[in-house]
């Protein structure tokens, strides 16, 4: 079943890849923006005197961000581009449910985003000369499975908003930087007020993100890198069952307001 | 009206209702009704034409049959199956261009389109080569297919999009203004493909601005106006109710203003009169009493020129419009 819908999830990256990630506004938020993020990230923790340890998380968390930013706005405005270009309401009018068709269009976009954050570290390592130290291999890839599952989530949650009303793409801005608060990549989270920090503890991305860091010091403590998988994996998880329901109640919501269309 | 066991189409009573905002900074939410109560029936195999003005309803009327937008009330079916519960049965049967140039990937090749589209359709991969390849040549784009579409002319855009609405091969297609922008050879190639579909036996609901287009291609027309139809016949039926009607076109220099007092006293005899530009266009079934009075007129040079024609189905269209405001 699943293989025989291989080729459409092909087609569907490919269209993605083609429409949305060869042009020079995605240059820049895949390419740009990470060389910045590692940058700002690695002067501001030298600044601190943080030690090459100390390092890996703000590394790390610029990688993150580049992430974050790629998916955040290749996922809000794909759809809006459809909505502009008229194929929306061809999308919608389909046999194949939204659900399916953003699903695959957000791995695109994490595929993306994975790009920019693999670019934040070869910046770091050739501008910078850092250089993570691996001590576990598995543990790294275990928690950048975590990671992208996490982002994959909730870039699919917030894939359908552009669906639901033309002028949710007017938040996006204030989405990015928050994300990099709660991450913890430029100051810890323990500085941040209260409510924040409960904002951030449901947060998947935030879990995943130390889960990652931890991955990467010397004698990571198995325990530790568990808990942050699993309490990610679990969070996300509670993301993506609730898109799932929310996407058949997008679809009838945009049927009765007539959202489809551009005009 | 088409014989119940043969009908590809059956709408009920549908009310489609929008709420609009007014205001900037308080907002007020106030209902706009864009379709009000129509009820029509189309037969498999019929080419079915929908005309009026912007605004009256005919995009949302196909829209709500194919399952884009809900109605507010009122029942239809496609096929027997309802619209509102039997949505995907439908869309295995419908296929829809909704006019323009949009609806496409612009930066894609045709050939990418089509396949991408034929995906979303759950098509077999062997289906798609055999069937993408057998619509470019119907369309006549074999050969441009690897090019971008952002290169297309408008009518091979139009002609790509009747593609993509026939690739999962539906019984019925709803067609919303597929030669508007399109120059006139264009328009034609459009046409011709469309008798083409009919031919193969293709249920057709076509939306048009040009009257000679439904009176060519159409079995029946509806003219819909205000979100209701006020007339629905064949287009032989709908010119004979004028029939007798004579249409006297008149050329003004100051657009038939100096002629007021002559219009006037001419009333009892127009069905109506209708002003574009330095054309007047007075509807009549006594052309010789009219053209009595206007003849000194020309003259006079108040009347550069006068023809005399038969009503065409767009001055009988322009008649049931202006009569329906009226």
């Amino acid at each position: 079943m699943w293989l025989n819908r291989l080729p459409f999830v092909w087609k569907q990256m490919n269209v993605q890849f083609q429409m949305r990630a060869m042009q020079w506004f995605s240059f820049g938020l895949i390419v740009t923006q990470p060389v910045i993020f590692s940058a700002v990230g690695y002067f501001l923790a030298r600044a601190a005197g943080r030690t090459q340890i100390d390092l890996i998380h703000t590394i790390i968390g610029s990688g993150v961000m580049g992430l974050w930013s790629t998916l955040l706005f290749t996922s809000f405005y794909d759809l809006r581009a459809d909505r502009r270009e008229g194929t929306l309401e061809l999308l919608v009018g389909s046999l194949t449910s939204i659900f399916s068709i953003l699903a695959i269009r957000t791995f695109a976009n994490v595929l993306l985003g994975s790009l920019s954050f693999l670019l934040s570290l070869i910046v770091a390592f050739l501008v910078f000369g850092f250089s993570p130290p691996i001590s576990n291999l598995l543990y790294i890839l275990v928690s950048l499975a975590v990671l992208f599952f996490c982002f994959w989530c909730i870039g699919l949650f917030l894939a359908h908003s552009p669906v639901v009303s033309r002028l949710s793409g007017l938040f996006v801005n204030y989405l990015e930087l928050p994300i990099g608060l709660l991450t913890g990549f430029m100051f810890p989270i323990s500085l941040l007020p209260g409510w924040a920090q409960g904002l951030a503890a449901f947060t998947p991305m935030v879990w995943a993100f130390n889960g990652l860091s931890a991955s990467f010091q010397p004698g990571a403590d198995p325990a530790s890198l568990w808990k942050n998988w699993l309490t990610a994996l679990g969070i996300a998880c509670i993301y993506l069952i609730a898109t799932f329901f929310m996407s058949k109640r997008v679809q009838d919501m945009i049927r009765v307001t007539g959202e489809l269309s551009s005009v | 009206m088409p014989d119940n066991t043969e009908i590809a189409v059956k709408v009920e009573h549908l009310h489609k209702v929008f709420q609009s905002i007014q205001g900037f900074w308080v907002q007020k939410r106030h209902p706009v009704t864009a379709v009000e109560d129509i009820s029509f029936s189309i037969g498999r195999g019929e080419l079915f034409g929908v005309v009026g003005p912007n605004g009256a309803g005919k995009t949302t009327t196909v829209k709500m049959l194919s399952t884009l937008l809900l109605p507010t009330s009122g029942t239809a079916s496609i096929f027997g199956l309802d619209i509102l519960k039997d949505t995907n049965q439908i869309r295995s049967r419908i296929g829809f261009t909704l006019g323009g140039n949009k609806g496409l990937y612009s930066r894609l090749s045709g050939l990418d389109n089509l396949k991408y589209f034929a995906e979303l359709y759950k098509m077999e991969p062997d289906a798609i080569n055999r069937r993408v390849k057998e619509l470019l040549e119907v369309v006549g784009l074999t050969g441009r297919e690897k090019d971008r579409v952002e290169t297309y002319s408008s009518g091979m855009q139009q002609r790509l999009h009747l593609a993509r609405a026939l690739l999962h091969d539906p019984q019925l297609i709803f067609l919303d203004e597929p030669t508007v922008g399109i120059d006139p050879i264009g328009a034609r190639e459009i046409r011709q493909l469309v008798r083409e579909m009919v031919r193969r036996g293709k249920t057709i609901l076509l939306t048009s601005h040009y009257m000679y287009e439904v009176e060519e291609l159409c079995d029946r027309i509806a003219v819909v106006d205000h979100g209701r139809i006020i007339a629905l016949d064949t287009p032989a039926a709908l010119k004979a109710k004028s029939s007798g009607d004579c249409v006297i076109v008149i050329q003004t220099p100051n657009g038939g203003q100096t002629l007021n007092g002559k219009l006037e006293s001419l009333r009892p005899y127009l069905s109506l009169v209708h002003s574009s530009g330095e054309t007047l266009s007075l509807h009549t079934r006594t052309p010789s009493k009219v053209l009595n009075e206007l003849a000194p007129l020309l003259e006079q040079n108040v009347i550069t020129n006068i023809e005399v024609r038969n009503a065409t189905l767009e001055d009988v269209y322009v008649n049931i419009i202006k009569n329906n405001v009226a």
